[in-house]
């Protein structure tokens, strides 16, 4: 069997443009999904009873769905509540806006819920207001908790755009597979975009690893 | 919008067939993966030293590599390098544990040094061996200890096996893509798809947090 890797290399450009989808649907996302998914879980914390049930049933709805089952419907769903055809690009993103969001909401409400309601309740009787407790006593501690959690979850999503290949986003994925199908080096092409991957995904693995050694609580 | 679900009745039994084979990926994928994760956590734990450094690249590799990639790559490019020929079901299974058994060792390695290492001190002083001490003190702790993790493990299991569409799987999400792509009703096969994957998903993770809840105590000391 002969392999020739030079297939790699004469579709450079083309895979350094998928890679930079890749990082784009990763920015993009989080970028929505960190201000959503702090309003989810302060609509689940301080909202009114049905809006907090709404806010629940949503956030269990999408932690207990396959990522790629959300990708699909939104391809087929979107257009028609939309009632515009959406490019393949916002359709992806927003899937895995929708998925993200609700893993983040429940971060932020951990986190939030971390901190001992003795706290609020001493920083009331110290004369703050309960804006001022959240927003001086509660938030910095409850940061410290959550960035750990949202660098992991930065890291999934990461690998999870992934997905969005199936409805022909051309992130790195698919334009590698796309590659395989037009030359035929099935090997050379998998192996390359394994590889890609890799050496993005590690050094961001190892940053996580160290960002939770830098912000361990220790009680 | 009109909305007929008579696609759904008229391809039950082959979407049925879909859920069994989910299912049957899932247990498999999950057992195959926590023996191998069992094994991994106490080699790097307790293997030769010139072994750890290997283990923990393969394991923080696997946090790097997305699944789908991993099972893309086994399906059709690990064929051409060892000269065999797989079927869906079995590439599935290699990729799923390749990749979920990095996590579940994590998680074990995680539950065992959970233990404090003053009771295996304890323990070797009442003459106990290390394998005894391992059954007899350490797993007793740690196993409840991990029963959170292994809930979301498994929940991230039946999850990932919906990948394995990608390499053709016929387990639900890819029998629904073939009865959405014949009827072109996607839209209600697709609704349906997650009511089920929801309805399968939402027990394992109740279901372990209500048990961990009852058991908790027991990890304590």
């Amino acid at each position: 069997m002969t392999f020739d890797w030079s297939v790699v290399w004469q579709h450079r450009d083309a895979l350094a443009a998928g890679t930079a989808t890749t990082f784009l649907l990763t920015i993009a996302t989080m970028a929505i999904a960190v201000p959503c998914g702090l309003l989810v879980a302060a609509l689940r914390l301080y909202g009114p009873v049905p809006v907090r049930a709404l806010a629940t049933a949503y956030v269990e709805l999408f932690r207990n769905l396959p990522l790629i089952l959300v990708v699909y419907w939104a391809y087929y769903v979107l257009p028609i509540l939309a009632d515009v055809g959406l490019p393949a690009l916002a359709t992806g993103l927003a899937a895995l806006s929708l998925n993200v969001t609700a893993y983040n909401s429940e971060t932020f409400r951990a986190g939030i819920n971390s901190i001992r309601r003795g706290q609020v309740e001493a920083a009331m009787a110290l004369g703050m207001s309960r804006t001022q407790a959240l927003r001086r006593v509660v938030a910095p501690q409850a940061l410290r908790r959550i960035t750990p959690v949202l660098a992991s979850t930065w890291v999934s999503l990461f690998k999870d755009t992934s997905l969005v290949s199936v409805i022909a986003v051309t992130e790195l994925a698919y334009v590698s597979m796309q590659i395989r199908a037009q030359t035929f080096r099935v090997l050379e092409m998998l192996t390359a975009m394994a590889l890609i991957y890799w050496l993005l995904g590690y050094p961001q693995a190892k940053l996580v690893d160290w960002i939770q050694r830098r912000y361990a609580v220790t009680e | 919008m009109d909305f007929d679900f008579s696609v759904i009745t008229d391809n039950a039994g082959f979407l049925a067939h879909g859920v069994l084979i989910t299912l049957a990926l899932s247990l498999a994928s999950g057992g195959t993966s926590l023996i191998a994760g069992f094994v991994l956590a106490l080699l790097r734990i307790r293997g030769p030293r010139w072994l750890r450094p290997a283990i923990v690249f393969y394991i923080d590799s696997m946090r790097a590599i997305p699944v789908l990639v991993v099972l893309v790559w086994t399906f059709f490019a690990l064929p051409i390098v060892a000269g065999v020929t797989m079927s869906p079901f079995t590439a599935g299974l290699i990729g799923l544990t390749v990749h979920l058994a990095a996590y579940a060792a994590e998680i074990i390695r995680a539950g065992i040094e959970s233990v404090r290492p003053g009771q295996t001190r304890a323990a070797l002083a009442l003459g106990m061996s290390q394998a005894q001490i391992l059954r007899r003190i350490i797993l007793p702790q740690a196993l409840v200890r991990m029963l959170p993790a292994f809930g979301s493990l498994a929940s991230v299991t039946i999850k990932d096996t919906a990948i394995a569409s990608v390499i053709a799987v016929p387990e639900l999400m890819r029998q629904s893509e073939t009865v959405a792509g014949q009827s072109f009703q996607p839209i209600e096969v697709y609704t349906v798809a997650m009511a089920v994957y929801f309805l399968l998903l939402y027990p394992v993770t109740r279901g372990v947090d209500r048990f961990y809840r009852r058991v908790a105590h027991l990890g304590r000391s």
